[in-house]
């Protein structure tokens, strides 16, 4: 009898065991975008998600979603360039080749490579640099696939815990790597980073996953205890939670930015540079909350 | 026990069976109809947007990329109702009159019907087979170019092959120019067909356009089944029904037993004479009038009269039949114009060789753009039957193999080859430049395949000095050093296309050599090109006063003065294109055109 009962235990573990990992639903990624320009600018006439000289995309496809934060550099602005047309323009441009499948979901760098290419494709000369994040769920194999050039980032957090997050790519302080269009003559002088240059990584992704990607405008104001604060009142997958908590993380970010007295995380690494500085970090915000949830058309 | 897990796996299986189907995503297509399953035979409108884009003749853009490429056509529109040069829209090669002007530019076949002056053309599939009542073309920037709207019979995403392919013309028309350069949909009235299609065929001419035309997007509306009220329609009958089959080619023998009086006094003309009157008809006219009496019949099949042939205009009913129908006649053909024909099937493997066999023997020029149906076996009969070629077009022939080029080597006498568009490498090439010396006129626009191309200039430089036009439009690893070479060795020069060739920096000098070195230059383009500045265009207002085309678009670097300069060293300007260069705005283009009314100065908007 006993033989039987273990038996039908080790049978029944098995077979769901099985059924489990043959999960054939498709995951998605429900997103909300929120954010702030610096000085209160907002990008207008210009389509996708700006946030001062920030830009950000979100586009779905059969096969997967896509994210994308793009931190245009400000320095631009002294050589009489607007900072804010080259990532709003790349980020259009990955999210239209997003749009037209012309993209592998394990391959996120292909993503800005492509991208770059149609910039340099474009008959309008653009001039200027930013940072760039790719985030690419792959619906089928519930793989989360990114890649991150620059500054900006993400963090994948699973039971209130970072689980992933990614690394900062600076040349010194304050010059992250970035992708640039230089004016002619200027090639040994400005940075221009190669998108094969990005970090990439790739890792399963459960149901309930959070995924923060930002611009480096709230990393440098928020800590990650601070977030994952706010990210615990997220308790339902539908969008207008997750939109009302991405604002309030983009709102706290924005306020703690202006606080002279609050030792931010960027203040906190100036200190340990030798810097003597206190305070918040005054920079364009854009903040992409997702949560991993089931596909649903 | 044994009922727990059962129920367990019956849970677990009706889970996955409730997510198991997985939404098919909606492509493009809007389907307003309802009930696909009903029995009632209503027929509703079906609204689709185009698939894919299956061909083309030619596109602005690079090959791989999404900007001003033809591939835009399909999907829903980007940019409409916005008007503008944007990158998300399709784009052809040229516009305007100024490519026929230049020297590179074929002569113009004589016969060509009054009826056909398409000049580019884009075939495009959709998802369902409807029987059409309207199609939309969303134009966003200099509308006015289409001139034909065709549909074929056969389903471009079956797996059968293509059997009895027919196309037919939907709305025909004149190109026109449109007053303003904004968007605008065009929705031209088509004729009723009697044939469901999933296939479009857009011809265009924007001969009369300021700029270059941009398309966004295609629209068919369409009925799934016609209604009974369909078939109690009156036929349209177009004068091109009757000239519907190339059977009529066939010399059926016809009544000839009339005796030679019986002809009028036509018979009382000077042969010549008859051979000039007959000169002027179009080819169905000059084949049915073959058919008419014995003396006609042979005035009409005299091989004097085929000296040049353009079945260009005829593409969509050609087949081996009229290759064989016409073979007897040209036996003294020197130019030959075949684009755009035999492809899905129309022209076999035997048809097209023995026709070349045969009269390929004085041909001189021979006219292959658009031909899918070549292939290495093809591209070897040619050079081995057209000895004498002198012209070569291979113009978008992209499904060609590449191993397919190195025939043409052995076309030593060839003085103009368009490889426009195609997947030549880089020892076929050099090969060609080796054997042919006298080539005038070659254009490698976008072969995406050539490694090196400062190779292909040197090895240029060193073999074909009589070179006169050069088109290396996108060749994306020219440098200095290859231009260099180049221009010191054919200085002959007329017209060199460097559009978009990203890796030729204006600081090594080399625009400042090449105005130095062709005195000649009449056409530059330096599209794109960013480095451009002042110092370059006054070095060509002091070197090239003959200069009639040029093209900066793009840079930032040059201003007003220098324009100035230009300008009044070079009197014969006709076109400069000055878009996108950030120095140069309106107010200047307006002070420019009052100064020089003469030439046309360019300036494209994004908004």
């Amino acid at each position: 009898m006993l033989s039987v009962l273990s038996y039908g235990r080790l049978v029944a573990r098995a077979v769901l065991g099985g059924l489990s990992q043959t999960d054939g639903r498709d995951y998605s990624l429900i997103t909300a975008s929120y954010g702030f320009g610096k000085d209160f600018r907002k990008g207008i006439l210009k389509k996708g998600m700006c946030y001062g000289d920030d830009a950000c995309f979100i586009a779905r496809h059969r096969t997967a979603d896509v994210l994308g934060v793009a931190d245009g550099v400000g320095g631009w602005r002294d050589y009489g360039v607007d900072p804010s047309q080259f990532s709003a323009t790349l980020m259009r441009t990955c999210e239209r080749l997003v749009k037209e499948g012309r993209f592998t979901p394990s391959h996120p760098v292909g993503i800005l490579t492509s991208g770059y290419y149609e910039l340099l494709q474009n008959k309008v000369p653009l001039l200027g640099s930013s940072t760039a994040c790719i985030v690419v769920l792959d619906r089928r194999s519930h793989q989360l696939h990114t890649c991150n050039l620059g500054d900006s980032g993400f963090l994948v957090v699973r039971g209130g815990e970072v689980v992933h997050r990614s690394d900062e790519q600076q040349h010194y302080f304050n010059t992250p790597f970035q992708l640039s269009i230089a004016p002619p003559g200027t090639e040994g002088v400005v940075l221009s980073d190669s998108p094969e240059a990005a970090d990439n990584s790739s890792f399963d992704v459960q149901l309930g996953d959070i995924i923060l990607t930002a611009t480096d405008g709230l990393f440098d104001n928020m800590p990650d205890y601070m977030i994952l604060q706010e990210l615990k009142k997220l308790k339902t997958s539908n969008y207008d939670s997750v939109l009302q908590t991405a604002q309030s993380i983009a709102k706290q970010a924005h306020d703690l930015a202006y606080d002279p007295n609050y030792m931010s995380p960027f203040a906190q690494f100036a200190c340990d540079n030798g810097l003597n500085v206190r305070g918040g970090k005054p920079d364009d915000i854009t903040v992409l909350l997702s949560i991993v949830a089931e596909y649903t058309d | 026990m044994l009922t727990l897990l059962s129920m367990f796996y019956y849970i677990c299986l009706r889970r996955r069976s409730r997510s198991g189907t997985r939404g098919e995503a909606l492509n493009s297509r809007r389907a307003v109809e309802s009930g696909q399953r009903a029995v009632l035979p209503v027929s509703v409108e079906v609204e689709q947007y185009a698939k894919e884009v299956l061909d083309f003749s030619s596109h602005y853009g690079s090959e791989n990329s999404m900007s001003y490429t033809m591939w835009n056509l399909a999907g829903v529109p980007n940019v409409y109702p916005s008007s503008g040069d944007f990158t998300q829209t399709a784009v052809f090669r040229t516009y305007g009159k100024w490519w026929e002007q230049c020297a590179s530019a074929p002569l113009p076949f004589r016969r060509t019907p009054e009826g056909f002056n398409s000049q580019d053309y884009i075939e495009l599939g959709f998802e369902e087979p409807v029987y059409p009542t309207a199609v939309e073309v969303f134009e966003t920037y200099y509308p006015g170019a289409i001139v034909q709207i065709l549909a074929c019979s056969h389903n471009p995403f079956s797996q059968n092959p293509a059997t009895d392919v027919r196309w037919e013309v939907l709305w025909s028309g004149e190109p026109t120019k449109v007053l303003t350069p904004h968007a605008r949909q065009f929705s031209p009235k088509i004729k009723h067909i009697n044939f469901p299609t999933n296939l479009l065929r857009l011809e265009v001419n924007s001969s009369l356009l300021d700029y270059y035309t941009e398309l966004d997007a295609v629209i068919l509306r369409g009925v799934k089944e016609r209604t009974m009220l369909a078939l109690y329609k009156i036929p349209h009958i177009d004068i091109s029904d009757l000239s519907d089959s190339e059977e009529e080619l066939c010399d059926a023998g016809g009544p000839f037993t009339h005796q030679r009086t019986g002809n009028g006094y036509f018979d009382k003309l000077p042969y010549e004479l008859i051979q000039l009157i007959l000169s002027h008809l179009t080819l169905p006219d000059l084949c049915r009038l073959a058919q008419t009496c014995k003396l006609l019949h042979q005035h009409c099949c005299d091989p004097l009269q085929y000296t040049q042939l353009s079945l260009q205009p005829y593409w969509a009913r050609l087949n081996d039949a009229s290759l064989g129908h016409l073979q007897s006649r040209c036996t003294l053909l020197q130019r030959l114009n075949l684009s755009w024909t035999g492809n899905r099937g129309a022209f076999t493997l035997t048809g097209f060789s023995s026709f070349l066999k045969a009269c390929g023997q004085s041909l001189v020029c021979l006219e292959l753009s658009c031909c899918h149906f070549l292939n290495e076996a093809r591209l070897e009969v040619i050079s081995q039957a057209c000895p004498g070629l002198q012209e070569l077009n291979l113009s978008s022939c992209d499904r060609l193999h590449p191993q397919a080029f190195t025939h043409i080597s052995k076309l030593t006498h060839l003085r103009r080859l368009v490889l426009y568009r195609t997947k030549i490498e880089q020892t076929a090439i050099l090969s060609i430049l080796t054997f042919c010396v006298e080539l005038r006129h070659l254009n490698l626009g976008s072969c995406v395949r050539i490694d090196d191309y400062d190779v292909v200039a040197s090895m240029l430089a060193a073999r074909c000095r009589s070179l006169c036009s050069l088109d290396l439009w996108r060749c994306r690893n020219l440098t200095d050093r290859g231009l260099n070479e180049l221009v010191s060795g054919c200085r002959m020069l007329e017209e060199l296309d460097l559009g978009w060739c990203p890796t030729l920096q204006s600081s090594t000098g080399c625009f400042q050599q090449l105005a130095r070195s062709l005195p000649r230059l009449r056409k530059l383009f330096l599209t794109a090109n960013r480095t451009v500045c002042d110092s370059d265009i006054e070095e060509l207002a002091a070197w090239c006063p003959s200069l009639q085309h040029l093209d900066i678009l793009g840079t930032r670097l040059v201003g007003a003065a220098s324009l100035k300069k230009l300008l009044q060293a070079c009197p014969k300007l006709l076109l400069l294109d000055i878009s996108f260069c950030s120095q140069i705005d309106m107010r200047v283009v307006q002070e420019l055109s009052s100064l020089f009314p003469n030439v046309f100065i360019k300036k494209s908007f994004t908004q």
